[in-house]
């Protein structure tokens, strides 16, 4: 896998410091990494957020020890602050920043395209378009980091970071460790201006020197085939999709294809030399048109004025990720080779009911967001007059029915700020957030704080299933062992809230549901912050660890097929039979129990499993 | 049995989430470069929850041949499908001429438990698939998966049927592959439901 070369390409750099906060697609690299434990005398840790990994990378690295922060895209907005600072003091040990688009998107709330971060932090950037490249660029990233002393960014996207592929390994470096770091208030206190100015004055000096060094290492490559006069200007994973749509075009012959390797800053001699002579350019890539512009520009300071092809024109779209035959259209739009018959198969798929992911069978989010529903009834609100607002998380998938349940996802603690601004502005009906542990230790503990000091009467209901469950099961802050083995001090839930001053705090099983609804009720009808903490381990880590001892079984001589179960939970453990009998997949179901709790005729039953 | 490949062979795997779709197209990619050939997987999937829709592209060709990680419809060669819901939806990626290997197994999706969308019955599942493929394979791997003690294995079931008819890689590269992939006691058990697979497709003229 993509993620796994560049753990590899990690350990042949010399990297010691390796952090991060989990996100698909860049999730795998720190696991990859984790699994080897202390073998590998790395600091391979998750923190608590992407600014305090960036920063603790940052800490490393001007202290001469070679480091690696890896995030998803919209981990980058989070650490954006330290990100810009510290192209201006820059680091003496390598900073290689991991940066996971995600076009498609396949698992990101945005296609935010960090390329223009690139520009914005103005930090050199380079991008693999191949597992392989991905491991020799983590290599290459390193070098380019301490030659420039510069942090380096790998952007990749999930195509290249999820792609199994072969790959040639190289040799281990022993980890670089701290060296030292001697007093330069010029270089580490951004508080004096005439310092900062300088500081921009040679940062830029540095991204000058970029492309010579790079040139020297092949990362962008001309590839030329014949005197063609067309030219496909591409990156990352679409170089794949290009070369595949020329063979599948039978136009490899008299095609040039310029594959950029460096995003930032642009490889204007690469590309000025390489667009020489063509008549056509066709710029392919993913998401924004950020080689296209750079292209136009480009071509424009040199006076040449050819056709150029990509976003602008609308030859390829700026939404959604690509694929060969997308490719294969756009060009053979431009070039005039028609396309194969063999792609122009077309099937009539019957109508099929959609499958979104669920929540899973046993999942306690399912109980608490039931429990929290219940008790908006029961506090004597209707559901419509009462918001849920969402987090990121697994609990997102609570806006399917048939719960019905959270009204907002928007971004990393936002339940929390956005329920309290909506009583500030003036809602009188209550308001709830739902926001899960890690989410809380990530950005919710500032808007808790903010909350309280403001006297905002709201229910905030942490979903507490101790892990970081849907990029994979990573630690959070209230684990004693990480990853590693390595031990470490627990921050309990219950101690962060009650030092925040919340005016109630209760810790409840959300699979005691009338329990909880009770407390939902109580809660919403008192004045202040106050504040469930829903405890359950997230079933699928349970199921891991202890296996399933006990499930349920639909009695079908019981059951009269009233659905109550399967419109209650919405439990895909379940399905109805051939007799419109309620039905569980037995291999699916971990023996929560919730069906039988909204069974009015008792007609299932827990069954011990030998 | 392994043989040489001269031209991209595009496998399609899919599956339910939590079904071992994305284990059994990575035992293929294991195997596949063990025994020298180039490879490429992609998969689009949700997040790591169980029971969404998950499809997986496995490519296996020459070196510099085999680029992108996904394919496009129309450009698959065969599917392997863990499921037939899935195994319907993902018709389009077939190829003309495009092989079915499926598993005989029904997991409707929620919404179809809710009322909210129409289920097609299984024989209206199959049919989908023989007007594609008239000679669809369809094959139980649930019971065979159930009657060597693994309910789980079906992927390694439908493995099983997919070597023994296209004879792309040796038993032991894919037996290794599944041995590195699953160590301990799944590993074994995985083995013992690939060789079930490949019994099965002998048995019933598959082959």
């Amino acid at each position: 896998m993509g993620n796994e070369a560049i753990a590899r390409g990690v350990v042949e750099s010399g990297i010691y410091v390796v952090t991060g906060y989990p996100g698909t697609p860049s999730s795998e690299v720190i696991m990859t990494l984790q699994r080897f434990g202390k073998d590998l005398d790395m600091y391979v840790e998750w923190a608590v957020n992407e600014k305090v990994a960036f920063e603790l990378a940052l800490g490393a690295s001007i202290g001469g020890a070679r480091s690696l922060v890896t995030m998803k895209a919209p981990g980058v907005n989070i650490a954006s602050d330290p990100i810009l600072s510290a192209a201006y003091c820059g680091v003496d040990g390598a900073l290689v920043m991991l940066v996971a688009d995600d076009p498609g998107p396949i698992t990101t709330q945005t296609e935010q395209d960090d390329r223009w971060f690139s520009k914005l932090a103005k930090l050199p950037t380079i991008t693999p378009s191949n597992p392989q490249e991905a491991k020799d660029y983590v290599k290459v990233a390193a070098m380019l980091s301490e030659k420039l002393q510069l942090p380096v960014i790998l952007r990749t996207t999930t195509r290249v970071n999820h792609t199994v592929g072969d790959v040639v390994l190289g040799a281990t470096e022993p980890p670089r460790k701290f060296k030292g770091f001697k007093r330069d208030p010029p270089r580490f206190v951004r508080a004096g201006m005439r310092w900062n100015l300088e500081r921009h004055k040679w940062l830029n000096k540095q991204l000058e020197k970029v492309e010579d060094i790079l040139n020297e290492l092949g990362i962008s490559i001309n590839e030329a085939h014949g005197d063609g006069d067309v030219c496909v200007v591409t990156e990352g994973v679409t170089y794949n999709y290009v070369t595949e749509a020329l063979n599948l075009l039978g136009v490899k012959e008299g095609t040039r294809v310029l594959k950029v390797g460096q995003l930032y800053p642009p490889p204007k001699e690469f590309l000025k030399k390489g667009l020489r002579g063509c008549r056509k350019v066709v710029v392919v890539e993913e998401l924004d048109p950020y080689l296209e512009e750079t292209v136009k520009a480009l071509l424009y300071d040199e006076g040449i004025n050819v056709d150029i092809h990509g976003k602008h024109d609308s030859l390829l779209p700026k939404e959604g990720e690509l694929n060969i035959l997308m490719v294969a259209k756009a060009l053979s739009r431009v070039i005039g080779a028609p396309l194969p018959k063999t792609l122009q198969v077309s099937r009539e798929t019957p109508a099929l009911p959609p499958r979104p992911p669920p929540l899973c069978p046993g999942c306690p989010h399912r109980a608490s967001y039931i429990a929290i529903l219940k008790g908006i009834s029961k506090a004597g609100f209707r559901r419509d007059e009462v918001p849920i607002f969402g987090d990121i998380g697994c609990y997102a998938l609570s806006v399917e029915p048939p719960l019905n349940a959270i009204w907002t996802e928007h971004s990393m603690g936002a339940s929390i700020s956005m329920a309290a601004g909506m009583k500030l502005g003036g809602k009188d009906k209550p308001v709830i957030a739902t926001i899960g542990d890690s989410t809380f230790f990530h950005s919710g503990i500032p808007a808790l704080l903010e909350a309280v000091h403001k006297r905002v009467n709201m229910l905030v209901v942490i979903l507490d299933n101790t892990v970081v469950a849907m990029t994979g099961h990573q630690s959070t802050p209230s684990w004693s062992v990480t990853e590693t083995g390595r031990k470490v001090k627990p921050v309990l839930l219950e101690d962060v809230v009650k030092a925040l001053g919340v005016d109630n705090l209760a810790v409840i099983d959300p699979f005691d549901v009338d329990d909880m609804a009770n407390v939902v009720a109580q809660y919403l009808r008192k004045p202040g912050v106050n504040v469930i903490i829903a405890r359950a381990p997230c079933a699928l880590m349970k199921v891991r660890a202890e296996g399933v001892k006990t499930v349920y079984r639909v009695d079908p001589e019981a059951c009269i097929g009233c659905m109550a179960c399967i419109r209650g939970t919405g439990c895909p453990a379940m399905y109805i039979n051939e007799n419109g009998k309620a039905a569980i997949i037995e291999e699916d179901c971990t023996g929560c129990g919730l069906c039988a709790y909204f069974c009015p005729q008792d007609a299932i039953k827990k069954v011990r499993l030998k | 049995m392994s043989r040489e490949i001269k031209e991209v062979f595009n496998i399609l795997i899919a599956s339910v989430g939590g079904q071992g779709g994305l284990t059994l197209s990575r035992t293929i990619a294991i195997a596949a470069v063990n025994e020298g050939h180039s490879v490429r997987t992609g998969e689009t999937l949700g997040m790591s929850q169980r029971f969404g829709s998950v499809t997986s592209f496995v490519r296996i060709g020459p070196q510099n041949v085999v680029m992108s990680p996904t394919f496009s419809e129309g450009m698959g060669h065969v599917m392997v499908g863990l499921e037939l819901t899935e195994s319907v939806r993902n018709l389009r990626y077939l190829s003309e001429d495009g092989k079915i290997l499926a598993a005989d197994i029904v997991k409707p999706p929620i919404t179809a438990s809710l009322g909210t969308a129409r289920m097609l019955s299984k024989d209206e599942l199959v049919s989908a698939l023989t007007s594609v493929d008239p000679e669809a394979v369809i094959v139980p791997a649930r019971k065979i998966a159930y009657d060597i003690g693994n309910p789980r294995a079906v992927n390694m079931v439908m493995l099983g049927v997919f070597n023994r008819i296209f004879g792309i890689l040796s038993d032991d590269a894919v037996v290794n592959a599944i041995l590195t992939l699953l160590p301990g006691r799944r590993g074994e058990t995985s083995v013992e439901a690939y060789k079930a697979g490949i019994k099965w497709a002998e048995e019933n003229k598959a082959v």
